[in-house]
């Protein structure tokens, strides 16, 4: 028997607080290989401040994020992004005065050193970034559009954009900030099955979604959170009918 | 899909058109430097030679300030430090050209980067403001650290350009005309490849560049020191041409004369470098009957080039949009993520 590998991600008794507001409060988690995971929360459960504290952008008060075993404490964001985890950000970040070739491109550069700039032709790094960036526009289905200006685009064919450069850096998990919001329900259902076949493929996926909807339908797995404590860790069904989620979303009756 | 790899799909990608045009470039400057010398007018040629330093200057300023976002009001200064090493170690050490030029580059890649560290973790308009500072710490040193630099009196009989007894006017214009080729076709391929893009993804957005695995902090420093190093190689070249030289050139003045030829130019375009470089060093040499109200001259030109062609002539980003950005951004953080 070898010992079992660590889980992809894990969340120790992690907790933020912001002055006196505890923002994220003692939370713990596992996501394995594979996985397609839902964060869930009403406005203010502390969804985005988790998120941060995954990507680096924010360090925890207390508690630590591991990744694949490895503590991701006192690591810069381009950092924890070099060991495999990429993001897409909930209100679009996408860069306008590049073209969408180039966008997906900045997600598969990593550390392009001085030699590299002055003899890419010749490259192998050059190539192997020019052929990730080629294939992920195409699996978005952006291909047609490479030497388009990111800012010509639509709002949703920008929403797939940051997830094309996001998966050009060929992640180990791929977070999504509120993919879905903004977009008309049939981008929804596209969305839907395009992150279905991202897991179909063996990438593991954590969604972070204000609504339920999406959340539901994709996901084998729904984290709730509420006020900074995580209420729920179960399948969608169970969730469903949990008194506590119901409760929060719901509220107690004097809300 | 017109991406080929090692191209990036850039719209303005060198393919077969853009090479023949670069050649055809190339040639016409060496036959108008060659006229220029049949002309046997110092003035003239000398007038061929400061355009050509400032087409380095504004090419290497683009390189930061076009390409990467990083507002520079004080290239003029390390155009000045590159132009006082040169000077200082041929006058007082006698080192021969060949060692001050690339020495000058070296000094002034240095400073940079010294004054650099602590500067980067600024984002936007703070980095601005403090180029602006540090521009006016060089250039007060320069007028006040008399035992060193002269002071005002500047520091006169600088030697002249020499390489295996080569020398004089004509030799002047060839050195320079090739070092701003070799400045202008380094430009090009640190701004035309993947490492192009990660500068250009710090200007966009630079938490976002942070996010995707960029090293935000040391690319900045890496092509700020860059861009000081062939601001340093122009000041040398400036230093051993001229003969002469004082504090006064390398003031604020000199930083915005070469901010505005990239904005009239187009900020991050290596074209817009060279035609921005050479309107504006060539239209107060015209207007020289007007004399000091020539320089309005220049600002005339810019205003009109902001109002009515925002990129400048072929830029990628407009001037007032990288300023709105830069005030816009991160209200409450001043300091970058990283």
């Amino acid at each position: 028997m070898t010992a079992t590998p660590p889980p992809l991600l894990s969340l120790r008794q992690i907790t933020r607080r912001f002055g006196g507001l505890t923002a994220v409060d003692s939370v713990s988690a596992e996501i394995d290989r594979g996985e397609l995971v839902g964060l869930i929360g009403p406005n203010g459960a502390g969804k985005t401040t988790l998120f941060n504290l995954i990507s680096g952008v924010t360090p925890p008060s207390s508690g630590e994020v591991a990744f694949e075993g490895r503590t991701l404490t006192g690591l810069r964001p381009f950092e924890v992004a070099r060991l495999g985890v990429a993001r897409t950000f909930q209100n679009l970040r996408i860069f306008p005065n590049m073209t969408v070739f180039d966008n997906v491109s900045v997600g598969a550069i990593r550390d392009c050193g001085l030699s590299d700039a002055l003899f890419e032709r010749s490259s192998a790094r050059g190539r192997d970034i020019s052929d990730v960036s080629t294939e992920m526009l195409a699996k978005v289905g952006l291909a047609d559009l490479a030497d388009e200006l990111a800012a010509n685009l639509s709002y949703g064919k920008r929403k797939m954009l940051e997830i094309a450069r996001a998966l050009a850096g060929r992640p180990k998990l791929l977070i999504l900030d509120e993919p879905a919001a903004g977009l008309n329900d049939t981008e929804t259902i596209a969305l839907a099955q395009f992150i279905e076949n991202l897991r179909a493929e063996g990438l593991t996926v954590l969604l972070v979604e204000h609504d339920m909807g999406l959340v539901m339908r994709v996901c084998s797995r729904v984290i709730v959170l509420a006020f900074g404590r995580k209420i729920a860790d179960a399948d969608p069904a169970t969730v469903r009918q949990d008194p506590a989620v119901l409760d929060a979303y719901l509220g107690t009756g004097d809300a | 899909m017109s991406t080929r790899p090692g191209e990036q799909g850039r719209r303005d990608e060198a393919g077969p058109v853009k090479t023949r045009l670069n050649a055809l470039l190339v040639a016409g400057l060496v036959v108008l430097l060659a006229g220029l010398v049949a002309y046997r007018s110092g003035y003239f040629n000398q007038i061929a030679i400061t355009t050509m330093i400032f087409v380095i200057l504004a090419a290497s300023l683009n390189l930061i300030t076009g390409t990467a976002g990083l507002l520079s009001l004080g290239h003029g200064a390390f155009f000045g430090v590159g132009a006082y090493a040169a000077a200082l170690l041929s006058t007082k050490l006698g080192w021969p050209f060949w060692l001050t030029l690339p020495a000058a580059g070296a000094i002034a890649a240095l400073v940079g980067a010294v004054v650099a560290v602590p500067t980067m973790r600024l984002t936007s308009i703070y980095f601005a403001v403090a180029t602006l500072g540090i521009g006016e710490m060089i250039y007060v040193t320069l007028l006040n650290w008399v035992g060193v630099t002269r002071g005002p009196m500047g520091i006169r009989s600088i030697p002249g350009m020499e390489i295996f007894g080569l020398q004089g006017m004509v030799f002047n214009m060839a050195v320079t005309a090739t070092l701003m080729l070799v400045a202008l076709w380094l430009v090009h391929r640190l701004t035309h490849s993947y490492y192009g893009n990660s500068l250009r993804a710090l200007r966009e957005d630079d938490a976002c560049a942070d996010a995707m695995g960029i090293d935000v902090g040391r690319l900045k420093l890496q092509s700020f020191g860059m861009a000081c190093c062939l601001a340093g190689v122009a000041g040398g070249l400036f230093a051993h041409t001229t003969g002469y030289i004082s504090p006064e050139s390398f003031r604020f003045g000199e930083s915005i004369l070469i901010l505005s030829m990239i904005v009239v130019g187009g900020l991050g375009s290596i074209y817009g470098s060279i035609i921005g470089a050479v309107l504006l060093s060539v239209l107060p040499e015209l207007l020289r009957d007007l004399g000091s109200y020539r320089m309005i001259a220049v600002g005339v030109v810019l205003f009109l080039s902001i109002l009515f062609l925002p990129r400048g002539l072929v830029g990628e980003v407009s001037a007032i949009d990288l300023i709105r950005r830069q005030v816009k951004r991160d209200p409450n953080a001043r300091r970058s993520a990283w």
